[in-house]
């Protein structure tokens, strides 16, 4: 696995599809998942999510995607387990109970946000920040400064995850013992935030004076080189995206 | 032509001025290279070059930088940036890009270079520096030696007639940091591109400046050819400049009548004026 919304080459479907389709498509996919309670759909969208990682090469990063939201999703649905009592009666708690609902909210809510957000994992992982920026400059007419923003936020993840790294070994050389429970491990890390605030806003400054220095003032609109044309396989994707969002929301309405 | 007259700077929040009456004429085409001990002034120095001061950094700006007729403090920075190519001592944040080809084009797009001629700059300048194999790869990937050419053909790829590197190759290793200045130097010579260097091996700069700047204190205390200023070398050494060994061999050998030939700015050199000594023509009569 590269680093954080790095770019996987390759070739697949979702690659060579025009950024702001797939990034829409993805994002009517989101919206479809938040729209139903229905199981089966959304089972229907994790079904899609496995085809899409298999056509762009990316099972295993898929499913290392997947684990880590449904560990993180797991919490949230501990708390609607314990605190929505709705349905039969399957355990009693000293506030309330467990229901047959309530372990279907539970179940939902993992599935739902692991079904969500795969498609956004693998839209990010298979567009290069560059073309999703100009895309989104050409195409949707965004302020090229949004969308140099969002491009620069992304690119720093790493280089200051770098750095925090590079604090903290500078630490336990020096005898901080960064092992431990989770809490000890935050308490130590919160003073090196100090460092790595310097740090980053020295970055920033002097990645905005060599932006500027290479022109950016001067970029407008039609500056990007590359066109972004909208091509059927864009057109059918938005069309499914669409029609699984609208079934959604339909299944949510009737049911 | 640069021209330099009584530059003297401080920033804001300094109590002294880190650049104290400067004067400089660096002609057409020159490869100037820029040392000095840390703090001595000179990243600050190239930043005038570049219009970094005034218009990024703000503090007392005296004096005046002239590029080619364009007063730099009249100027704007984009205006300056199309004369002057620059390439920051912090090379990871330089980068905008993920992937090398996007990171050349992105100065192309800016300045509006037309569409039919990006292809040609981006094949020339990755040519130039001998990463033409690199185009499709992620930067993340690159060594320290490669992202730094990258960063220099996204620079070259608008044909600036002033290219400014700051510290190139901090981060390389000897044959690395080479390699950068033997590709800068070529591509000088053949585009007529005036170069200027901040670099901390003096050996490296000597080999291939034709002016050689000495900062120290805010001010040039040196200037001339490699030659005429690395006969200075004890004096260099006071203000944290350290010569290569060769070198003050034969400023030793120069400073007891031994050898007339000119401070050596490398072991070759420092060979040949030993054998002068060693045959016992070290002197001309």
């Amino acid at each position: 696995m590269k680093g954080f919304l790095e770019y996987v080459p390759g070739d697949s479907l979702l690659h060579r599809m025009n950024p702001v389709a797939k990034l829409a498509a993805a994002f009517l996919l989101v919206i479809a998942c938040f729209a139903t309670s229905n199981l089966a759909l959304l089972a229907l969208v994790i079904v899609l999510d496995a085809v899409l990682a298999v056509q762009c090469k990316m099972v295993s990063q898929t499913l290392g995607l997947a684990k880590a939201v449904a560990l993180f999703s797991l919490v949230l649905a501990l708390i609607a387990l314990l605190f929505t009592p709705q349905g039969d009666v399957l355990a009693q708690l000293p506030w309330g109970y467990i229901g047959t609902e309530s372990v279907a909210a539970a179940v939902l809510i993992v599935v739902r946000l692991v079904a969500c957000a795969v498609p956004l994992f693998l839209v990010f992982y298979v567009t290069k920040l560059t073309d999703m920026a100009n895309a989104l400059v050409k195409v949707l007419h965004v302020s090229y400064k949004y969308a140099f923003t969002f491009m620069s936020t992304v690119h720093f993840i790493p280089v200051f995850m770098n750095d925090m790294a590079g604090i903290m070994e500078a630490q336990t050389a020096r005898g901080v013992e960064f092992d431990g429970g989770f809490l000890k491990k935050i308490r130590l890390m919160m003073p090196l935030c100090v460092p790595l605030l310097v740090s980053s806003v020295r970055k920033t400054n002097s990645a905005a004076i060599a932006a500027e220095v290479r022109g950016f003032n001067l970029r407008t609109r039609e500056s990007g080189f590359k066109e972004y044309p909208f091509a059927g396989i864009d057109f059918a994707a938005l069309v499914a995206a669409a029609t699984i969002a609208a079934a959604a929301v339909a299944l949510n309405v009737l049911l | 032509m640069i021209e330099i007259s009584q530059l003297s700077f401080r920033y804001r929040e300094g109590a002294e001025p880190i650049l104290q009456g400067i004067d400089l004429t660096i002609p057409d085409g020159s490869f100037v290279g820029i040392t000095g001990a840390a703090g001595s002034g000179k990243s600050t120095l190239t930043y005038a070059f570049n219009g970094i001061i005034p218009h990024c950094y703000p503090g007392d700006f005296y004096g005046s930088v002239t590029i080619d007729g364009l007063d730099t403090c009249e100027a704007s920075l984009t205006d300056i940036s199309r004369l002057v190519g620059s390439v920051c001592q912090d090379i990871d944040s330089q980068m905008v890009s993920s992937v090398v080809e996007d990171e050349v084009l992105y100065g192309l797009e800016n300045f509006g270079v037309p569409k039919d001629q990006v292809e040609g700059r981006i094949a020339e300048a990755l040519d130039a520096m001998g990463i033409s194999d690199l185009r499709h790869r992620g930067i993340a990937e690159l060594s320290g030696g490669q992202k730094q050419k990258v960063a220099v053909a996204s620079v070259i790829a608008l044909k600036p007639r002033v290219l400014v590197l700051d510290e190139p190759t901090a981060e390389l290793d000897p044959a690395s940091s080479l390699a950068v200045f033997e590709l800068l130097a070529r591509y000088a010579r053949e585009n007529g591109t005036t170069v200027i260097v901040v670099e901390q091996k003096i050996a490296l700069l000597s080999d291939f400046a034709d002016m050689l700047l000495i900062v120290d204190g805010g001010k040039v205390r040196f200037q001339g050819t490699p030659s005429e200023v690395l006969e200075h070398s004890d004096e260099l050494l006071e203000i944290g400049v350290n010569c290569p060994r060769s070198t003050s061999l034969v400023n030793r050998l120069r400073a007891r009548g031994l050898v007339d030939a000119p401070a050596a700015r490398n072991v070759d050199e420092a060979v040949r004026a030993c054998k002068q000594v060693l045959s016992g023509k070290g002197v001309s009569a």
